[in-house]
């Protein structure tokens, strides 16, 4: 507010209208927002979501072109329950967590283990190994290649194969996020444990480990989420060997070759992603306090 | 808080910090045995096995006539290369899955910025719809390949509802133009995927600090003016995450245009992993190797670019 | 340190490049060696097998095939079989899994001489030598496909698919068409004439694609028989020489003409089936699997009034035979002997003792003289089964590669791609496909 000097006029200054902020508006928007949400979820999420619904719901000769009509009856009983066996839903659902649990337990104890002196240690050939170690977020494993080893070692097939194939492709995920993650731990919380005489894998259990949970936590949703949902590799490696929800979905939508089973197809698509779903519900919160500490720090 | 030193910036060279820094301090011999090197072993061994040593096959493979039709594989050369290079096969599929890449990055991170931006404060309705918002994360791209395609059929349900707003029968064949089923699919990827860079976006929304935006706020900065100077930059670190994954990892792009059109229509979206598949069920595994280490190193050339790009735009923080 | 790596790296893959040498796949000691003129022992079809399981690997349109033959041969015998389905395409997921080592018993496969040597069969495929039910066949089809270079590798357990014209009776009779088209002109006559009377004549599945391919093929009928396709095979005549791109042409001047379906850019399996059947379209040129579908939609009754077959040819009814995956079956040298017998014990009591039950639960025509076709099977597969006796081998029948074709067709179909370029893509993967084989002259 610079200006030459005025002889001050005993006029009013007109009152400023607060400015408002994004995030914290008042007025208009405030009330509008909730409007504009829900429109976008209606719109963006809801219709597909309301189809696959519908269509889970109907008989198989309504069910051939899958639009927004409710079905005359709800079929959802004899749908699911031949999706269920047809698709071999339990099967496939302990396949899947046959899979996914030690494959993400897995890499997660390595992973730590090794972002922690990743992040510890800082010289030359620690850049070069951490270059490496994340290199796999964003090449592309060669699926190839992978079952030819696999043949090698006599693993192709096999529930342990795949488990190291997961761990293989994640690990460097982990390693990304955990590593950023130790670094803004202070050193003085290990220097004190390690002056109580704690070797170095006491340090990591009792101290860095505990603290890792936030990030852990958005590293294993996300983990989670690809291996649930993968069918590419599955299909090389472990396909027609052992039962996967996504490898069943394959099943079952194929099963019906001249009229497209949509009814099933979307049944199952339903009964697939419900446990994701409630496991996202419930660990909301968490899991954007993981993100938060984890990724854009 | 300056501990924002994430190590991805080592890969595109620059110097590592040298002793002296406050914070980050030099490990004396001593320290070195609190930190042992054979913690590191277990997940390398496991990263060398299961995903360096398949790439380094991949390389070799590529050198070699490698196919069904006979059980004696010999060293070829470049052959491979240089026939694929020759045949222009490669380097449409190369264009394409680019074209798809980069689209994927821009929609999915534009679609995702706007719905943190939208969802931001914590109230119930907002919560409830960041969950709705996951459920295509979550769900299977298989799935939601299956479901667009239900949707986007000549006689789907888009049709039907346009054809509803507009009052006449609507047949446009969403997935069968040459020209923009591409921008079709990429929309579908970015809706599977939007929900996750939201969160991301939310995180790095959640990370700016209050008193910033305070001070901007006294300063009488509209709202416009306060994003574009102030939080746009400060996002700079979920930016960088959300592009460089929505773009390299969408280089690999395969089950949700495989669900939806197959590479079809006449091949215009048929992406490099695609090309793959197809050339590997045509007994040619050589030749699909190849193409695989084409692939590798395009995405490993592009990284360092784009992750440069997006380092030095934290740095100015 | 970087440069410890780079050398270990380099290391790592000379050592590969020297056990790479050989193909990782190959089953190890133990495996039968193969050899044309081996005899084959053939087990008895009853015998017990308990404690034996096998795994046939079926196609999405294939997998129920095996049904009542596996019900059967796990009631006699003791033995499991499952039956695990490759999602399409399913040729590249068998070939993809069989590369890496994974392979089955008993897998449905096209017979053909290029799909056998695709899977490698002297090396993957069991010989089906001295096979106790050949004798019982067909004379015309004893030896008509499934083997390559003099060994029978693939069983052929259905009648192979011929290409030629379905066609709705009741959209015949409506238009005055009372006599079958005898060549191809008149074919396209009885097209014209139908088109001028306001009804779409063809229809064409550009949306799936793999039929477009069988236009062209029944055009090349007459030059098949005169030796096309082995002169193709030395590298004597190519796609782009005028006969097979003629053929090419001919068929994109009928879609410009407007002869076929105005969706033909979109049109799906589904939607062909639905139009040949409500007379929305009169005739279209498709395979075996299309007549299947048709069946899955509506009973024998109504098929045998509505729709007919007739093959066509440029001089006449001359069918082109394509013995697809549906039709046959190929045992795999899985290195388990007992495996591998049991495997030939489950096709003898498929083709032998079983045969009857298994072409009354499929409903399908008998290959063998002894065992008569039931009365329900429908008119139009009778008909294609005829025409078996004087038709010619297709491009997949008798071509040593199978180039995508369809799929070049497709995008001219799109408008993306003239006739010319079909048939230089064509021949290029024809070219590189042969010389992946080994083929002389390419």
């Amino acid at each position: 507010m610079t200006g030459a000097p005025t002889t001050a006029l005993p006029v009013e200054m007109p009152q400023r209208k607060p400015r408002v902020r994004v995030g914290d508006r008042h007025g208009p928007w405030r009330r509008l927002q909730p409007v504009v949400a829900l429109l976008a979820v209606v719109a963006l999420i809801g219709v597909p979501l309301w189809i696959v619904v519908v269509t889970a719901g109907k008989s198989q000769g309504e069910a051939l072109n899958p639009d927004l009509t409710l079905p005359s009856t709800w079929h959802f009983g004899p749908n699911f329950s031949e999706v269920w066996q047809q698709g071999r839903v339990p099967m496939a659902f302990f396949g899947s967590l046959l899979i996914m649990v030690p494959a993400v337990i897995g890499v997660l104890v390595l992973g730590s283990l090794a972002s922690w002196i990743l992040a510890r240690r800082k010289s030359k050939a620690m850049a070069v190994l951490y270059a490496l170690a994340i290199s796999g977020i964003v090449l592309p494993p060669a699926v190839v290649t992978i079952v030819l080893l696999l043949r090698q070692l006599g693993l192709a097939g096999t529930a342990i194969g795949m488990i190291g194939v997961y761990m293989g492709m994640y690990m460097s995920t982990v390693i990304f996020f955990v590593t950023g993650f130790v670094r803004t731990v202070p050193i003085e919380l290990e220097e004190a444990a390690r002056i109580d005489g704690a070797g170095p894998v006491r340090v990591f259990r009792t101290v860095i480990l505990p603290l890792l949970v936030p990030v852990l936590s958005t590293a294993t949703i996300l983990i989670c989420l690809y291996v649930w949902n993968d069918v590419f590799y599955a299909f090389f490696v472990v396909g027609g060997r052992l039962d996967t929800l996504p490898l069943n979905l394959f099943q079952v939508a194929s099963a019906g070759l001249y009229l497209n089973n949509w009814h099933l197809i979307f049944a199952y698509v339903i009964l697939m992603s419900l446990p994701l779903l409630i496991v996202f519900t419930f660990a909301q919160r968490r899991i954007i306090s993981g993100i938060t500490s984890g990724a854009v720090k | 808080m300056t501990t924002r030193t994430h190590s991805l910036r080592r890969t595109v060279g620059s110097p590592p910090r040298t002793g002296g820094a406050p914070r980050a301090r030099r490990l004396g011999v001593r320290q070195r045995g609190s930190y042992p090197a054979s913690f590191l072993v277990p997940a390398f061994a496991v990263l060398g096995l299961f995903f360096f040593l398949p790439t380094i096959y991949n390389f070799v493979y590529a050198l070699t006539s490698w196919s069904s039709f006979s059980s004696s594989i010999h060293f070829v050369g470049l052959q491979n290369f240089t026939d694929l290079i020759s045949s222009g096969t490669l380097f449409r599929s190369l264009r394409i899955t680019v074209t798809y890449a980069v689209l994927v990055a821009v929609f999915q991170n534009v679609f995702g910025l706007l719905l943190a931006l939208l969802l931001e404060r914590d109230t119930r309705v907002n919560r409830f719809a960041r969950v709705m918002f996951f459920i295509p994360v979550i769900m299977s791209a298989l799935a939601v390949g299956y479901v667009f395609q239900a949707i986007l059929k000549p006689t789907g349900a888009l049709n039907t509802i346009l054809g509803d707003m507009l009052g006449h029968a609507v047949t446009i064949p969403w997935l069968g133009n040459t020209t923009w089923t591409l921008v079709v699919i990429t929309l579908i990827h970015a809706w599977k995927w939007m929900g996750l860079s939201m969160l991301i976006y939310l995180a790095g929304l959640k990370t700016i600090n209050d008193d910033v935006l305070e001070a901007a706020r006294l300063d009488g900065a509209s709202a416009w003016t306060t994003f574009r100077d102030i939080r746009f930059p400060l996002l700079a670190p979920a930016i960088t995450f959300n592009v460089a994954t929505a773009l390299l990892g969408s280089m690999n792009g395969f089950d949700v245009v495989q669900a939806t059109t197959g590479g079809g229509p006449a091949r215009s979206t048929e992406l490099l992993n695609i090309f793959i598949f197809r050339t590997f069920g045509q007994g040619l595994f050589a030749q699909a190797t190849t193409m695989s280490l084409v692939l590798f190193l395009v995405v490993a050339i592009l990284a360092f670019p784009v992750i440069r790009v997006l380092r030095k735009r934290e740095e100015v923080l | 340190m970087k440069r410890y790596l780079t050398a270990a790296a380099a290391i790592v893959a000379v050592g590969l490049l020297t056990t790479a040498c050989s193909d990782p796949s190959i089953t190890g000691p133990g495996s039968s060696q193969s050899s044309g003129t081996a005899t084959v022992q053939w087990p008895d079809a009853t015998a017990s097998l308990s404690g034996v399981t096998l795994t046939i690997w079926a196609a999405q349109n294939s997998n129920t095939t095996p049904k009542a033959v596996v019900a059967a041969f796990e009631k006699a015998t003791g033995a499991k079989v499952n039956i695990v389905t490759i999602p399409d395409p399913y040729e590249q997921g068998v070939q993809t899994k069989v590369a890496t080592g994974d392979k089955p018993d008993l897998a449905f496969w096209q017979p053909t001489g290029s799909m056998l040597t695709a899977l490698n069969a002297p090396t993957n495929l069991q010989p089906l030598t001295g096979a106790p039910w050949i004798t019982n066949l067909n004379p015309a089809l004893q030896d008509m496909t499934g083997i390559l270079k003099g060994t029978r590798y693939a069983a052929l357990i259905t009648s192979p698919a011929v290409e030629g014209v379905y066609y709705n009776k009741d959209v015949f009779a409506a238009n005055g068409i009372t006599t079958l088209p005898k060549d191809w002109n008149s074919f396209i006559a009885d097209a014209r004439a139908l088109k001028a009377a306001g009804q779409t004549p063809l229809f064409e599945m550009g949306g799936d694609r793999w039929a477009t391919q069988w236009w062209v093929q029944v055009q090349l009928a007459d030059a098949a028989k005169s030796g096309l396709w082995d002169k193709v095979n030395t590298g004597k005549e190519k796609f782009t020489d005028p006969t097979i791109l003629d053929a090419i042409k001919t068929y994109k001047s009928l879609i410009d003409e407007g002869l076929f379906n105005k969706d033909i850019a979109t049109a799906n399996f589904a939607d062909q089936g639905a139009a040949l059947l409500s007379g929305q379209a009169a005739m279209v040129v498709q395979v075996n699997s299309f007549f299947s579908e048709l069946q899955a939609k509506t009973d024998t009754a109504t098929l045998n009034k509505k729709i007919g077959f007739f093959p066509i040819s440029p001089s006449g009814n001359t069918g082109t035979f394509i013995p697809d995956q549906s039709n046959a079956l190929v045992a795999f040298k899985t290195g388990d002997a007992k495996r591998e017998a049991a495997a030939r014990q489950l096709l003898s009591l498929w083709m032998g003792k079983g045969y009857p039950a298994f072409i009354k639960d499929l409903n399908t025509v008998s290959l063998e003289t002894s065992v008569p076709s039931p009365a329900t099977v429908p008119q139009a597969l009778l008909d294609v089964n005829a025409s078996l006796a004087n038709s010619v081998g297709s491009m997949q029948a008798l071509a040593v590669a199978n180039p995508d074709l369809y799929i070049y067709l497709a995008d001219m179909i799109q408008g993306t791609t003239t006739p010319e370029q079909v048939a230089q893509q064509t021949q290029d993967q024809f070219a590189q496909l042969a010389k992946a084989q080994g083929v002389a002259g390419f």
